[in-house]
């Protein structure tokens, strides 16, 4: 039973103690919650509040849920504190807005951990962290989509399914899955050989080609069902990178970057992915380390901070060892510490690397389409990457960029979020399914593969042959144009 | 000021029926859980939650709801984004919290009569971009316009730095469509801008919810300037900054707005993501914009320019392109949310004084601060002479709490006497009520309650709020958690 201040004003002093561990999780971070001085201006940039209207739904109100589970006056398994933080798709435009600064995503995962501790997730969210963690289910799940993928049945599944009901999430599962095809750039005319020639020689002077390795050294994220499903965008960033004078160096020993486990609230085990990949890529010594997915680079940019909080109260109660220096001893501690604020200083999106401040990629054959650009919530909000992929794709010559309206907001994907909230995800996923239709591009561009995956499934689901795909795919199919990989 | 609330009771399940049966299911809170989360606006200092909350979409909506509220003796508080800072939308005594978020549309935009007619939950900024398509504006400018509503704007008569040139909220209020706090629907004023008979909707702007709540607005737009140009001054001191704004006015200038920035908000600014790139040792900023024909408005600028530097600025920026222009202003307009930054909590302040006055009162406000070890940061519309101390604290230490309401009582007394009154725009609120007999007589605020009564002769409006304790109607035991405030 929790204690309630009815009324009257606040005087000094802690209502409550946090009582344990639950509330201390979040007491401990009374500092970045104080920062929120409920101002209010994030309420119009939240996708589930101007959806729903209920403050319980908006930034500002799910930031005081916390405080008050922090201050011991809320309870943690409490339907309000489990459903409005559950309803949260995670997408950080309240950051973007946020005068204060406040680091509504670090604490969304703190209170993500807080309430799964109180009462176990549903168990589509459990059964994917687990699948995805996991060598032999992951890899046989992956196997089958690819199977089902390419034998072409999801499209067939998407056209005769029922929209709702159970068989509609499958519906919307399949059409997730037909998304993640390989996109299908247009025929290149007879004498293209010729004419992107004339169009190269009529463009203005390009800078010689970059010697091999010259920028320096980089190493990709690989990721999990990047790595599965757009194995493709891996190639083609490694091929990029190449022909923009990057030396690629392969890491062995990397895997997931737990970025769905650290939004779950799975901080043990996001920690855990995060000290592997630090170790592997902390041996590669490399310049950069390059993701091409939003989700993951954001995640991977805030390694240090995860890690930084590694032996903390609540682990340490899980292991009151008088041992410090065993095998999670305190040097262990200090060095991961230090790598993971060594990581999180490296990674770039793969699009910073080759487009912004001034820089740009390595110009390409023409390549006459055009693409509506919609911007990944992790991209723009949660690494404040904005322009770098416009200046991409503004670079590729007789490529014509068209803005999503309203692109800053989030598609709805967020994960798993169009299965495990097919309503509200939905009413997110077709408002930006409808803006997007409305810019007649042919192919729309992200730089995550849930947000293709997600607005792909929605445009198939609409009947809409839109291509979909990453920016360096472009850049990939404007070089491969121009004969930079022949030989 | 002691106001501990007796909270009313939840609404008994037949009322919660006869509610969702108008509202529907996503129009009504009645978890104490989920309540929490109203239990303040953007003032934090209080805290009291609702008995429920009710979304309603449209008049008809609003007028059944709050005539079942009616029928059963509760007594609500309307909200809208719960952006005030005055604790005006705090549910007193339990109320029924009445939000306008979901009644957002725009109903009417007449670009050739300049009006347009709006539901209370369009955002202030949402009108003005959506008239700007043609060539409009609306012109009150509050600092939170990215999120405050204009019901809100309606009920706090809410200014912001422009209103220096183009006046506040009820210069552009033409007519209201009000339901009254038994369910009653009238239209107060109309097209025309001189209505016959009593200004009603005069009487209605600036209420505080007091009177009822207004379902919709008719508001009046302007066009959008030919040109406008703005100014940074960097100033060394604070004094400085005040005898540029004085030297200004006096030359006859009315620029559309005269923002003044201290040392202390410029820190909080340039520390945060809205950094505007203020040089973090000046002791003051000064943003000047003037608008009008483009024409005239090199001359102004060069005027301004002069008064600033022959003031003692150190230095003079001026925006050359819009974004530039946003630059210079971002430090004013996100200095509030800047200010988390600074500490854990934030008490801001409003309050009037003669412009002249301002360095003076400064220095004041200053000395209190140090006086009890509380950081005062300052951001003020200095053209109109309305200050916004910013007093910084951690509510968790009770000693600060202490000294920060000891602090805050003494710059409302500076202020009134140097002939200063206790709000500028904020509104009194919950928060100021204790404080009107310093600036009303006994008289006034007799008159103030008669007219409440004349709307709300039950009390049940917005209960517990502007009137002091003493004042108001005898709702005696009629209201279900308006027992608040009344006797002493």
């Amino acid at each position: 039973m929790t204690e309630r201040v009815t009324g009257g004003r606040v005087t000094g002093g802690r209502e409550t103690g946090g009582e344990g561990k639950l509330g201390l999780v979040l007491a401990a971070q009374h500092d970045r919650l104080s920062n929120c001085v409920h101002c209010g201006f994030c309420l119009p940039a939240c996708p589930t509040y101007v959806r729903l209207y209920d403050e319980a739904d908006s930034p500002r109100g799910r930031l005081y849920l916390m405080g008050a589970v922090a201050e011991g006056r809320l309870d943690p398994a409490s339907d309000a504190f489990q459903l409005h933080l559950d309803r949260c798709l995670g997408c950080r435009a309240c950051e973007t807005v946020c005068p204060s600064g406040v680091e509504y995503g670090f604490l969304l995962e703190r209170a993500r951990e807080v309430a799964r501790d109180a009462r176990p997730s549903s168990f589509l969210s459990r059964a994917l962290l687990v699948a995805i963690q996991s060598p032999v289910p992951f890899a046989i799940w992956m196997g089958t989509s690819r199977l089902l993928r390419w034998s072409r049945i999801p499209s067939l599944l998407v056209r005769i399914l029922p929209s709702s009901g159970m068989l509609g999430t499958a519906r919307f599962g399949m059409a997730m899955l037909g998304a993640s095809l390989p996109w299908r750039p247009p025929a290149m005319r007879v004498e293209a050989g010729r004419a992107v020639r004339d169009d190269m020689a009529a463009s203005p002077a390009t800078t010689p080609p970059p010697g091999p390795g010259e920028r320096g050294r980089v190493a990709i994220l690989t990721g999990c069902i990047q790595d599965q499903l757009f194995r493709r965008v891996n190639r083609a960033t490694e091929r990029v990178l190449r022909a923009n004078g990057w030396e690629v160096v392969s890491v062995s020993g990397q895997g997931c970057c737990g970025a769905l486990h650290a939004h779950g609230g799975a901080l043990t085990d996001a920690r855990e992915m995060a000290r592997r990949n630090v170790r592997a890529f902390q041996a590669t010594g490399v310049d950069w380390i390059v993701a091409n997915a939003a989700g993951c680079g954001a995640t991977m940019r805030e390694y240090g901070h995860l890690l930084e909080e590694g032996a903390e109260p609540s682990a340490r109660e899980h292991a009151p060892s008088e041992d410090a220096s065993g095998p999670n001893g305190r040097a262990d501690d200090e060095r991961d510490r230090a790598a993971g604020r060594w990581f999180s200083g490296r990674v770039r999106d793969i699009t910073e690397i080759l487009a912004g401040e001034g820089r740009s990629p390595r110009r390409g054959a023409p390549l006459p389409i055009r693409v509506a650009y919609d911007p990944p919530c992790h991209l723009l909000h949660g690494q404040r990457v904005r322009t770098p992929p416009l200046e991409l794709l503004g670079s590729i010559p007789k490529v014509t960029v068209v803005p999503v309206p309203n692109g800053d907001e989030c598609c709805g994907g967020a994960g798993i979020y169009g299965i495990t909230h097919p309503d509200l995800g939905g009413r997110v996923g077709g408002d930006k399914v409808s803006a997007v239709l409305g810019t007649h591009a042919d192919v729309l561009v992200t730089g995550n593969p849930g947000c293709a995956m997600q607005i792909g499934a929605g445009l198939r689901m609409k009947g809409s042959g839109m291509q979909i795909a990453h920016p360096v795919e472009i850049l990939d199919e404007s070089y491969r144009r121009a004969g930079f990989y022949a030989g | 000021m002691t106001s501990v609330a007796a909270s009313a009771p939840p609404l008994d399940q037949s009322l919660v029926r006869r509610i969702r049966s108008v509202v529907g299911a996503e129009g009504l809170f009645i978890d104490p859980d989920q309540l929490l989360v109203y239990e303040s606006d953007a003032l934090t200092q209080y805290r009291h939650p609702p008995s429920a909350v009710v979304l309603p979409r449209t008049t008809e909506e609003v007028s059944l709801v709050l005539a079942l509220l009616h029928a059963e003796g509760r007594a609500f508080v309307p909200r809208g984004a719960g952006t005030g800072l005055s604790g005006g939308a705090l549910a007193v005594g339990g109320s029924v919290l009445v939000g306008t978020a979901r009644m957002n549309r725009i109903l009417e935009l007449d670009s050739e009569n300049r009006r347009a007619r709006v539901q209370p939950g369009v955002v202030n900024s949402d009108l003005t971009r959506a008239a700007l398509l043609q060539g409009l504006i609306y012109a009150p400018d509050p600092s939170s316009q990215s999120a405050c509503t204009m019901g809100g704007n309606v009920a706090e008569n809410s200014g912001g730095p422009h209103c220096l040139k183009y006046g506040v909220t009820n210069r552009y209020v033409t007519g209201l469509t009000v339901v009254l706090p038994d369910g009653e629907v009238v239209e107060l004023g109309g097209l025309e801008r001189e209505p016959e008979g009593l200004d009603l909707v005069g009487a209605f702007v600036g209420s505080e919810g007091c009177f009822g709540i207004a379902a919709e607005i008719e508001l009046t737009l302007i066009p959008e300037s030919e040109g406008v140009r703005t100014l940074l001054g960097i100033f060394d001191s604070m004094e400085q900054a005040g005898r540029a704004v004085t030297d200004i006015m006096a030359r006859g200038l009315l620029p559309a707005a005269l923002e003044i920035i201290d040392s202390e908000t410029i820190r909080a600014v340039e520390a945060s993501i809205f950094a505007a790139g203020y040089p973090t040792d000046a002791g003051a900023a000064l943003v000047v914009e003037v608008d009008g024909v483009d024409a005239a408005l090199d001359a102004e600028v060069a005027i301004a320019r002069a008064c600033c530097l022959s003031a003692g600025a150190r230095e003079v920026r001026i925006a050359t392109n819009a974004e530039e222009r946003l630059a210079l202003w971002r430090g004013r307009k996100k200095a509030f949310g800047a200010m988390g930054r600074l500490a854990p909590d934030l008490l801001v302040q409003d309050a009037t004084v003669p412009r002249t006055r301002l360095p003076e009162v400064l220095r004041q406000v200053g000395e209190i601060g140090r006086r009890h070890g509380i950081l005062v940061a300052n951001v003020f519309h200095a053209g109109d002479g309305n200050l916004h101390p910013n007093l910084l604290f951690d509510r968790r230490d009770p000693d600060q709490v202490k000294k920060v309401e000891a602090a805050s009582k003494e710059i409302m007394e500076v202020c009134i006497r140097a002939g200063g009154t206790i709000t500028g725009e904020h509104g009194v609120g919950f928060d100021k009520r204790a404080h009107m007999p310093l600036v009303c007589s006994h008289e006034v605020l007799r008159a103030m309650a008669r007219l409440k009564e004349a709307f709300d002769p039950l009390g049940r409006s917005n209960p517990g709020k502007v009137l002091p304790d003493g004042y108001g109607p005898r709702s005696g035991a009629g209201a279900r958690g308006a027992e608040v405030g009344r006797g002493t």
